[in-house]
């Protein structure tokens, strides 16, 4: 329990789904402030649903979500801004026609009018790089940048906690491995909760506090990075049968 | 040539009123997503409000004040109590525009039985005559222009610089994401149609002083000018209808030097199927 | 009495008149904002072929034309005014354009040739109107008082009204008008099943169009007169009130909306207001519009399906008695007992049908107009599928190949230099991490998209250059990743829509009626039945499409995928979203069908799957090839399972 009373995100056997069958069952995580916790697995095991759920943009049929010590299960997305949910979603998650700067002031909407442009100043401070583009169409950024600006948007509040869907999706190696290695350790460093939703479990890893192994819409593993690149079960969680086997 | 430099003065009044209304309509659809074919109609009522307030005795001005109040309080609750809950429940576009159509004859007809079919004017001076170069415009036809003029930088400065006017772009772009800002969506939805209904009111106002004489369905024909301008920007593009606005304005009336004034609306509408059909994007592409 | 004979005549102008806006809206999705202006080029036309010179009668109205021609020939002239005006619109209709933006430009043609010929009184006397129209079979005569001659004349658009009705179900009881349907719940998945949606928008414009036009000659030979007022676009608005509240897509619908609206309505309430003097005279008919938005508004909300809602197509177990049904060895086109005149349609038909684009390439035995020769009944036994209608290629072992494919999607190399092939018989995975390429892939083997550089060869030919639906009608079939069933069309109706080369299948086979078709259709019915045996939805063989499971709606897809004969199936993660029990019976459907001689090349994330069904295992990461094998083999390279890990 840190002294400014955060104490990040605590979901609670969530289960969700977009109206039929729930496509996730009873998963529960955590996000505490200052570290990187990660959710891994496979195409399709449920994880970008998880985040929805958390986020409101899903509704919740079972479990609870709290931040802060504050239950915000099923609230809509507007309240869970205001508890302190930020969002960057895999795709959309700009706002494309409109500038860099009004994008990150879009972010801000909820702040009091002379608390934008500090917010701002910081932002800019963790993202030195979009400073040079502000009057640019967010629509007309680089993968990279387009990320960077959609974090930075949702650090305009700074947020209790950081959900990330897939940020480095459709990025170059390179360019995605900068990306977890620098940015989201920042967020983090700046007293965030992360919780981070990847396909590229080694990367995502390597920058992780505690990781979540998700499959087939449940919770399969947990543990260090350290404790499960240890355990073969990780790898068969992710290629299925026996690897140790072969 | 001096009736061709006249024909531009009328294109600039017509392109004027027409801009108010496809810059309220576009913004309606962009932030909404509703295609209101309601719109002409409500201009409609907040003519006859108008004509209410001045044949009470009072100036039109204050008409036109009390037109853009009624015809915003319109547009809310048309949206509150109709376009919200089919679009709540996921009714399909084409649907929406069904809908968008009855409310139309509601309004439109409501307005008919109350008033009856007879013709009405403002009782107000057109002013004194000016001449600017190969332009003779009254001084209210002046005032038109000057009045659309004013609206346009309005909602420019409006889109650009205030707060609300960037969520609606937001909210326009993507709703979700916008609500994940902590915007409300729905608050600056209901925002939306009040503004876009004031914007209404005063284009049915300036629309009946420019016609002079009016009834309850002489904004039928004016809605196919305001769609023209709204497709060739692009629809959901407030720049691009007020591009779309000077282009229509001028082209009907500027036209109506070469082939019969009758058939003036055919070149909008010759304009307005012919970009449906090369390019539904519009002038200006992709929705704000 | 005269007053009912005048109610009849209205109720069959506007029973037509619904009957072709129902069969635009309700069965095909087209919405006609401009509807009454099909109706008015009949009635205007109707009037001007009908009429005597326009210098006759002292030349107080002014038309073109005024050519005295007798009956039926001004009404014939109607119907094909009426249709012919429908061709200009196509583009609207087009698949380019959103179908609010379409029905936007037709609401603003109406509104402006209304005003058009309001203004233009050479063309047909203006504001005023045509006046004076002969009534048919009495030459010369202008007002018809007889008795006698009323009750006949409202008889007689009742019959035809009657006619329209038997016309319109023909077509849309036929697989033509499961095609129409088909597109109004899906457009894009009808495109991709090798439909033709210009040409299906064009037919049921034209067909509507028509049926107005009749039914405008209808009215203007009765009253006499027509003017602009008598068509504003506030018309079209009542028949579509009328087509809502009675049930679109459902013809009893559509007639049952034509005399509660426009008929009950309008012609009741005109009489009260006649007959109460008092009252303003715009009064009645201002609220009566408002009672219109009204009823649009509420019905829309309430019932939108309509009083009497489109009715399921239910598909017995035996379409037809034992006693007609043909033998499956006579099913074959062009023979039985209705060789000849089919043979003619056969012709007509299969020209209608065929989708733009020349033949030429590996593709010329299987375009179009198939030949009419091979049989189509089902194969005996086995992979329920008919005998060949085309030639068989010299069967190569590797059915696909590709040479060094690459996509690029603005600088980045979604798939980047895959040579891959895959063996007949076999049923071949494709596995990586997201974003590697496999769903880009696949589109570049169906030719949903086209690939940037590198070579595609199927059966041997080279396919590379090819569109998505000649690789269909090669045999080379894909489904998509997202759930695309037709939502209300039944399982097998959905099945049957995919069928190609149905006799029935066009606008002139489903006009020639069931007798023509109704060979292809049992054939058809009893592939779909087979097919839905084999995967186990037999019992849902007359469910709506849209009432299934998520994962039933897979089968569906798979199924619909199969009728269209395909060699090789490209699948996109069929089992995403399914419950593993059904995954499996997926799975177990799928491999029996390779050991029939199908290929299939499967895109699935769930590995589990892989292990158990599939065999080679194709391995995709960053765009390319990363190794081939049993999933088994797989698991023990070191370069796959950093690939999965690292992504």
């Amino acid at each position: 329990m840190s002294g400014d009373g955060r104490t990040g995100l605590q979901a609670d056997g969530v289960t969700a789904g977009y109206g039929g069958d729930p496509v996730i069952r009873g998963v529960s995580v955590r996000a505490e402030p200052g570290k990187v916790a990660s959710v891994v697995g496979p195409n399709g095991s449920g994880k970008s649903t998880l985040l929805k759920a958390l986020t409101g943009v899903l509704r919740v049929s079972g479990g609870r979500v709290s931040v802060d010590g504050r239950e915000v299960t099923n609230s809509p997305p507007e309240d869970m801004a205001r508890a302190g949910v930020g969002y960057v979603p895999q795709v959309d998650d700009v706002f494309a026609p409109l500038t860099v700067r009004e994008n990150l002031e879009m972010g801000g909407y909820l702040l009091g009018r002379g608390q934008v442009g500090p917010a701002m100043e910081h932002v800019l401070a963790v993202f030195p790089r979009l400073s040079g583009m502000l009057r640019r169409p967010a629509g007309k950024l680089s993968g990279g940048e387009r990320k960077m600006l959609a974090m930075g948007r949702v650090l305009m509040l700074r947020p209790s906690v950081f959900l990330l869907d897939e940020p480095t999706a459709n990025l170059a190696p390179a360019i995605a491995r900068e990306l977890l290695e620098e940015q989201v350790r920042q967020l983090a460093r700046h007293g965030s909760a992360v919780l981070i939703v990847e396909q590229r479990a080694r990367a995502v890893l390597a920058v992780s506090d505690h990781t979540y192994v998700m499959g087939g819409g449940e919770l399969r593993m947990a543990g260090t990075p350290a404790e499960l690149q240890a355990d073969p079960a990780f790898v068969a969680s992710f290629l299925g049968g026996h690897v140790q086997r072969s | 040539m001096s009736l061709l430099v006249a024909s531009v003065g009328f294109g600039l009044i017509t392109a004027s009123v027409l801009a108010i209304a496809a810059v309220g309509f576009t913004l309606q659809f962009a932030v909404t997503d509703v295609l209101n074919l309601a719109f002409a109609a409500v201009m409609t009522a907040g003519a006859y409000t108008a004509y209410a307030v001045n044949a009470a005795g009072m100036p039109i001005w204050l008409g036109t004040l009390a037109a853009m109040a009624a015809c915003a309080v319109l547009s809310v609750l048309l949206n509150y109590l109709v376009y919200a809950p089919f679009q709540r429940r996921g009714a399909a576009p084409i649907t929406l525009v069904i809908v968008s159509l009855g409310m139309a004859l509601i309004v439109e007809f409501s307005v008919a039985a109350v008033t009856g079919g007879v013709g009405v004017s403002y009782r107000m001076s057109q002013g004194s005559t000016i001449r600017l170069g190969g332009l003779v415009l009254t001084t209210a036809q002046l005032a038109i222009i000057g009045i659309s003029l004013v609206v346009m930088v309005a909602v420019h400065a409006l889109l650009r610089y205030t707060r609300l006017g960037k969520a609606m772009r937001a909210t326009a772009a993507n709703r979700m994401l916008a609500r994940n800002c902590g915007i409300r969506a729905s608050r600056v939805i209901g925002l939306t149609w009040a503004l876009t209904g004031a914007l209404c009111g005063l284009a049915g106002t300036v629309f009946a002083i420019d016609v002079g004489t009016f009834t309850a369905t002489s904004t039928d024909i004016f809605l196919i000018l305001i769609l023209a301008a709204v497709f060739l920007g692009g629809p959901g593009h407030a720049y691009g209808a007020m591009l779309g606005a000077l282009v229509i304005g001028l082209a009907t009336e500027v036209s109506a030097v070469y082939i019969p004034a009758d058939y003036k609306y055919v070149v909008a509408f010759v304009i307005l199927l012919g970009m449906l059909a090369v390019r539904p994007a519009g002038l200006l592409g992709a929705r704000t | 009495m005269f007053y009912l004979i005048i109610l009849l005549v209205y109720a069959a102008v506007d029973a037509m008149a619904c009957l072709g806006l129902s069969q635009q809206f309700g069965v095909a999705g087209v919405t006609n904002f401009g509807f009454i202006i099909f109706q008015a080029a009949g009635a205007y036309v109707a009037a001007v072929l009908a009429l005597p010179p326009d210098t006759a009668n002292g030349g107080f109205q002014t038309y073109v034309g005024g050519f005295g021609l007798p009956f039926p020939l001004p009404w014939i002239g109607a119907a094909a005014a009426g249709g012919l005006l429908a061709l200009p619109f196509t583009f609207l209709v087009g698949r380019r354009l959103r179908g609010d933006f379409a029905a936007v430009g037709l609401l603003v043609t109406a509104v402006l040739l209304n005003v058009l010929v309001t203004d233009y009184r050479p063309l047909f006397n203006g504001d005023a109107g045509v006046a004076l129209v002969p009534a048919p079979l009495r030459q010369g005569m202008f007002v018809t008082t007889s008795n006698a001659y009323q009750v006949g004349y409202a008889v007689g658009g009742l019959a035809l009204a009657a006619v329209i009705w038997w016309l319109v179900h023909r077509i849309t009881e036929s697989p033509y008008g499961r095609t129409l349907r088909a597109m109004r719940d899906n457009d894009k998945v009808a495109d991709s099943l090798g439909k033709n949606l210009v040409a299906l928008r064009t037919g049921a414009l034209v067909t509507g169009g028509a049926i107005a036009g009749l039914s405008g000659a209808v009215l203007v030979s009765f009253i006499g007169v027509w003017s602009p007022a008598a068509w504003s676009y506030a018309e079209t608005i009542v028949l579509f009130t009328a087509v809502i509240i009675g049930g679109m897509g459902n013809h009893a619908g559509a007639v049952l909306g034509a005399v509660l609206v426009p008929v009950g309505f309008e012609e009741i309430t005109r009489f009260i207001s006649n007959s109460n003097p008092s009252l303003p005279p715009n009064l009645l008919p201002s609220l009566q519009w408002v009672a219109i938005g009204v009823l649009i508004a509420v019905f829309l909300w309430v019932r939108p399906q309509g009083i009497l809602p489109e009715r399921k197509r239910v598909i017995p177990r035996r379409p037809w008695p034992p006693w007609r049904a043909l033998p499956a060895a006579a099913a074959g086109r062009g023979a039985g007992p209705a060789a000849g005149p089919a043979a003619a349609l056969a012709v007509a038909g299969t020209a209608a049908a065929a989708a733009p684009g020349g033949s030429g390439g590996p593709a010329a035995g299987r375009e179009p107009g198939r030949p009419a020769g091979p049989a189509a009944g089902p194969a005996a036994g086995g992979f329920p599928r008919p005998a060949r209608r085309h030639p068989r290629p010299e069967p190569v072992r590797d059915i696909l190949r590709t040479e060094g494919v690459s996509k690029e999607f603005g600088g980045v190399h979604a798939v980047a230099g895959v040579s891959l092939s895959v063996r007949r018989g076999t049923l071949t995975g494709l596995i990586g991490p997201n974003g590697a390429g496999k769903s880009t892939l696949l589109s570049l083997l169906a030719g949903t998209e086209r690939a940037s550089s590198g070579r595609i060869f199927y059966q041997g030919a080279e396919i590379t250059h090819l569109p998505a639906y000649r690789r269909a009608r090669l045999g080379l079939v894909r489904t998509f990743q997202l759930a695309s069933e037709f939502k209300r069309l039944t399982v097998l109706e959905n099945l049957l829509s995919a069928v190609p080369g149905h006799r029935g299948d066009s606008f002139l086979g489903a006009l020639a009626g069931r007798w023509y078709w109704r060979a292809d259709e049992a054939a058809a019915i009893e592939r779909a039945r087979g097919l839905l045996a084999r995967f186990g939805l037999e019992r849902h063989a007359n469910d709506y499409a849209g009432e299934l499971s998520g994962g039933q709606r897979r089968l569906v897809e798979i199924m619909r995928a199969l009728m269209s004969e395909p060699d090789m199936l490209l699948l996109d993660e069929p089992m995403a979203g399914v419950h593993p029990e059904l995954a499996r019976r997926i799975g177990e459907g799928l491999r029996e069908l390779c050991r029939e001689g199908m290929t299939i090349l499967m895109v699935e994330h769930e590995l589990a799957i892989m292990d158990e069904f599939c065999d080679p295992v194709i391995v995709m990461a960053e765009g390319a090839v990363l190794a081939e094998g049993t999933m088994a083999q797989l698991r023990g390279r070191a370069e796959v399972v950093e690939a999965y890990l690292v992504g």
